[in-house]
């Protein structure tokens, strides 16, 4: 059964909201996102000589236990942090399990809810923003407290659908008409827990794969956009970006590997919460690549 | 790029962190937090669990090579290390591939071309027959060839369509049941005569050769430690009960057979030994998983060797100048159920501790709390040991396996333990029947 989680997620080195959002894509890949709180630029706590950090939080569902779940975090700050030629080298994101369903939990190297929730602005007040539980404990921190975490302007608060979008059957003729009319070879969609890939040849649609076949697709909210093969990542050109809406298909960029172009495609409604890879860089397979929200 | 994983892949990275080469692994969705992704400089995810969608995904590994310029692919054993399609994948890209030619990868990976090729060099190969028309026929070659024989289907695979023939009386019904089950099985009844070999030991030889025709030998490993499916568990240099001139033409051969087929990188000839007779089996073209036994003896780094022949530097050294010293026996810890018919056993190793200490070497990608993924081989580490005589390295190599502890699965250490316990090991005078016969009949690892 899944359970909830909340994942801090803070970075001050480098491209602070790249970083965010790699991070963001990464965390996509441990469960279903649920909600993501605004970016927020924040004060540094303790020492003050140190760059700004930007903190937000997110919410996912997700099957991991709080220690594997612990693990796959510390596994993506290493990997996130590493610098060519050397091997423990500083962290250029930091992620906290801040929450984990109502588990408590008090070990010298886990500690559930995480030691800063209770006091700490830049975890307060994204994860008020996500979970109205925790408003009122955001309200009672003090004024320069509450002065010292801004929120960057950016489209990335979304509301989530909670109704089923279309039927599997209905998004599979979506994509079979798309690659006949658009003479493409392939089209894979991810969503949640479930990946619908179509491949033209016979009857132009050859494979239908669902993993984790549990009823988990109802409730999913935010999609998840991945990689299927390595190569060079490039924006669709006019670039979407965060906050973009957009209905029917959209071919939101494309993977060009051993010089063969590969589209990525979303069929909407939807809006695009993050772009979760940088135009022009190197992806790895199952990298994220969008986070969609759907529906209007 | 290191195109494998596991402790191979660790074992290429150190070998390119030593020659201050910079690395790329490569690793599928299982493997992401595995130890050979920690200790390369970049790691790229080449697709999902299995092997066939990662591992074997020459596109994305291609792919992946290409984007972050890499100059060779290190193709370690298994997966794609003795694909010569990949091999030429490579050079089509212009990416060095880390091994021999492509050419020469096809040859020899054919398990009967290659013996017709080391036949032509002037080097043994089991006695046999061609391709049997008839039950007379059968009988002239037996005749020459000479009892005890194996008839084998030429297109036979698991013992189906084979026949024991211990004497020309029991010849002809063989002949009948052979072609008969043959043709059943595989619509193809033609059968050939070999020599049985009984009790036999496996024995391999090391062999280096350059891109300038230099080729020189590293001894033999007695690898007839083997499980019921052939599988090796435990392997020592140099081969002990073995005469000086036995010794002498096992080599000789590798480097004859070598020499023939114009070989270059790491390589090793397989052969089946009785007595002083040897005969070539197979050749592997590509580093094998007991190479730690030979670089301990003749300390050489052959992963390094082989990263510099790779990129065109001569050998440096003749035969002349290489002496092996001491003796070095490897044993493999699998993680696997040696009394559940050798099980793989995935899981969560809960505690570890390796050996240490004078004489030891422990190559392994585990660490305490490693999730070990059911996709891939069982090995889990190597604990090799070394000493001036067999006598010590037997003693440091039973000590060490008292040292270690792998919690949370189960693994080969006990087994390995009996081996190096049992009276046949100790003295030197094991064949491939020691597991099998001696180890696994005894009960003393069910006991245990």
């Amino acid at each position: 059964m899944a359970k909830a989680a909340y994942i801090g997620i803070g970075s001050n080195l480098g491209d602070r909201t790249a970083n965010a959002e790699r991070a963001l894509g990464e965390i996509a890949s441990l469960g279903s996102v649920k909600r993501v709180s605004s970016f927020y630029r924040t004060a540094p706590w303790g020492n003050p000589d140190q760059p700004s950090y930007l903190n937000a939080v997110v919410a996912i569902e997700t099957t991991l236990s709080p220690r594997t779940l612990l693990e796959r975090l510390r596994s993506i700050e290493e990997r996130m942090g590493r610098v060519r030629g050397e091997r423990w080298g500083p962290r250029t994101i930091d992620l906290d399990l801040l929450l984990y369903d109502d588990l408590e939990l008090d070990e010298p190297d886990l500690r559930i809810p995480h030691p800063y929730l209770r006091e700490r602005a830049f975890v307060l007040v994204p994860l008020a923003e996500v979970d109205g539980r925790f408003e009122t404990l955001r309200d009672a921190l003090t004024e320069s407290e509450l002065a010292g975490v801004v929120r960057i302007e950016r489209e990335s608060v979304t509301e989530m659908p909670d109704q089923r979008i279309t039927s599997v059957t209905e998004r599979i003729a979506v994509l079979a008409r798309f690659l006949s009319e658009n003479d493409v070879a392939r089209v894979r969609v991810e969503r949640g827990d479930e990946a619908i890939e179509v491949t033209a040849g016979g009857r132009g649609l050859s494979s239908l794969r669902s993993r984790e076949a549990t009823a988990e697709s109802a409730s999913a909210r935010v999609d998840t956009i991945k990689a299927d093969l390595v190569g060079i990542f490039h924006l669709s050109r006019p670039a979407p970006s965060d906050g973009d809406a957009f209905d029917g298909d959209r071919e939101l960029g494309y993977i060009e590997a051993l010089g063969i172009r590969t589209p990525v495609h979303s069929i909407g409604p939807g809006r695009i919460v993050a772009v979760a890879a940088t135009d022009g860089a190197a992806v790895e397979y199952g990298q994220a690549l969008f986070l969609i929200s759907r529906g209007r | 790029m290191i195109a494998n994983r596991g402790e191979i892949a660790l074992r290429i990275n150190r070998a390119c962190q030593e020659l201050g080469v910079a690395t790329v692994a490569i690793f599928s969705e299982a493997d992401r937090d595995s130890m050979h992704v920690r200790q390369a400089d970049e790691a790229f995810c080449v697709g999902p669990g299995p092997a066939a969608r990662s591992y074997l995904n020459i596109p994305n590994i291609i792919s992946t090579a290409l984007i972050t310029q890499c100059d060779a692919i290190h193709p370690g054993y298994g997966f794609l290390a003795e694909n010569a399609r990949f091999a030429e994948i490579c050079g089509d890209h212009g990416l060095t591939f880390i091994g021999p030619k492509p050419s020469v990868i096809a040859l020899m990976g054919d398990k009967a071309t290659a013996k017709r090729v080391v036949r032509e060099a002037g080097v043994a190969t089991t006695p046999g027959s061609d391709i049997l028309a008839s039950v007379e026929q059968a009988e002239d070659a037996a005749a020459s060839i000479g009892y005890p024989l194996l008839l084998k289907a030429t297109a036979g695979g698991g013992g189906r369509g084979m026949r024991v023939v211990n004497d020309a009386s029991e010849l002809a019904r063989a002949y009948a049941g052979a072609t008969a089950e043959a043709e059943a099985s595989f619509k193809d009844g033609r059968v050939y005569l070999e020599r049985l070999i009984r009790e036999p030991r496996h024995i391999e030889v090391q062999v280096l050769g350059d891109e300038f025709g230099n080729i020189v030998h590293l001894g033999e490993r007695d690898c007839s430690v083997q499980k019921p499916a052939h599988q090796k568990i435990v392997e020592e240099t140099p081969a002990p009960n073995l005469s000086a001139l036995a010794r002498g033409a096992l080599h000789e051969m590798a480097l004859q057979a070598s020499r023939f087929v114009g070989y270059t990188n790491a390589g090793t000839l397989e052969f089946l030994v009785a007595g002083d007779a040897a005969y070539f089996m197979e050749m592997n073209t590509r580093i094998q998983v007991e190479h730690p036994v030979t670089e301990m003896v003749y300390n050489i780094d052959l992963v390094k060797e082989q990263i510099r022949i790779a990129a065109g530097e001569p050998l440096g050294y003749s035969q002349s100048d290489l002496a092996a010293r001491g003796h070095a026996i490897e044993c493999r810890i699998n993680a696997e159920d040696p009394r559940n018919n050798f099980a793989p056993a995935a899981g969560t190793v809960s505690k570890l501790v390796f050996p240490g200490g004078p004489g030891i070497r422990v190559d392994t990608h585990l660490y305490a709390g490693a999730t070990i993924p059911p996709y891939y081989d069982s090995m889990i580490a190597k604990i090799v040991a070394f000493g001036d005589t067999r006598e010590v390295a037997i003693a440091r190599m039973e000590r060490a396996l008292r040292e270690t502890l792998v919690e949370g699965v189960h693994t080969t250490i006990e087994l390995c333990l009996e081996i190096l316990a049992s009276p046949a090991f100790r003295s030197g005078r094991y064949d491939v029947e020691l597991i099998p016969a001696r180890i696994l009949t005894n009960g003393e690892v069910g006991a245990r």
